[in-house]
């Protein structure tokens, strides 16, 4: 019943929006504007990216007709936003830079001894459940902090993955990236938010 | 031998269930024996379920009032047309 409600919700939308329904647009927008922003940072600067996804949402208006529901509106949106950044890309004639060659944080790196054992290591379990250590506002505005300093190419993964829980093979597809490096983007993300907790927790500080 | 080092390199790809069956096989034995390790895993996967609570991605309210009044306009201006066409 769950999921069946789900459906409804999202087809009763679209359907809003296929008849033009202002009201649908600002309840849509706000919901996945963040998400396209995500999609758009990935390959643009920020404030590139934040046109692009103005001018997505132009489009919109007139492509939701085509829509089929074959996928989500969701990836349907992120998918619009990623063309129209690749296209920006190519007529800059600039490419999206990222690292893939290493697969461990640099800090963390330095914390095994040569022999590959632990010289430093994680001090402390993380032991407070996610949802109410979130109800942490220092926290949650420390993670805000950290997230910005990321590399986009590495904020964009995680997010698509992590907040907006894309499966594998739609974010790939949608930031135009391998598997493995994808998991290579990942797993340098989420290193960097583990070593930011840590010394959350260690310090209480950011 | 999987060294610790080696662990934290492929922790994510374990994580996930990425991983083949012979490097399950092998991160579980070295889990086993470290728990410095299963404190890493454990607060690494704590990490993921933190991105994923952190869902409050905040909405830039700026940027959502300038696509609001953009789409607004687009929308008054296709119905505008509309009408002209009947
Ligand atoms: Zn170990």
């Amino acid at each position: 019943m769950e999921t069946a409600t789900h459906q409804s919700d999202e087809e009763l939308l679209i359907q809003g929006l296929k008849s033009g329904n202002e009201a649908d647009f600002r309840k849509a927008v706000r919901v996945y504007t963040p998400g396209m922003m995500a999609v758009a940072r990935y390959y643009l600067d920020n404030s590139t990216a934040e046109e692009a996804v103005q001018d997505c949402w132009v489009t919109v208006i007139d492509a939701i007709q085509n829509f089929e529901g074959r996928s989500g509106l969701k990836t349907w949106l992120h998918r619009i936003v990623a063309n129209r950044s690749k296209n920006h890309l190519r007529k800059a004639k600039r490419e999206v830079s990222a690292d893939f060659s290493e697969t461990l944080d640099p800090e963390l790196a330095n914390r095994f001894r040569p022999n590959g054992r632990w010289a430093t290591p994680p001090s402390l379990r993380f032991d407070e459940d996610a949802e109410s250590l979130m109800e942490n506002g220092a926290l949650s505005d420390c993670l805000d902090q950290h997230l910005a300093t990321l590399p986009e190419t590495q904020r964009s993964a995680l997010m698509l993955y992590e907040a907006h829980q894309h499966k594998s093979n739609d974010v790939c597809n949608i930031l135009d990236v391998s598997a493995s490096n994808l998991r290579v983007l990942l797993h340098r993300a989420r290193q960097k938010i583990f070593i930011m907790v840590e010394k959350f927790q260690e310090t209480g500080e950011c | 031998m999987l060294m610790c080092r080696d662990l934290a390199r492929i922790a994510s790809d374990y994580i996930d269930g990425e991983l083949g069956p012979m490097d399950t096989v092998s991160v579980k034995m070295h889990l086993l024996m470290c728990g410095h390790c299963r404190t890493f895993i454990g607060n690494l996967r704590h990490s993921v379920d933190l991105m994923k609570a952190h869902s409050s991605q905040h909405v830039d309210e700026e940027l959502v009032r300038r696509i609001d009044e953009r789409v607004t306009e687009s929308l008054n201006a296709r119905n505008s047309d509309n009408g002209k066409s009947y």
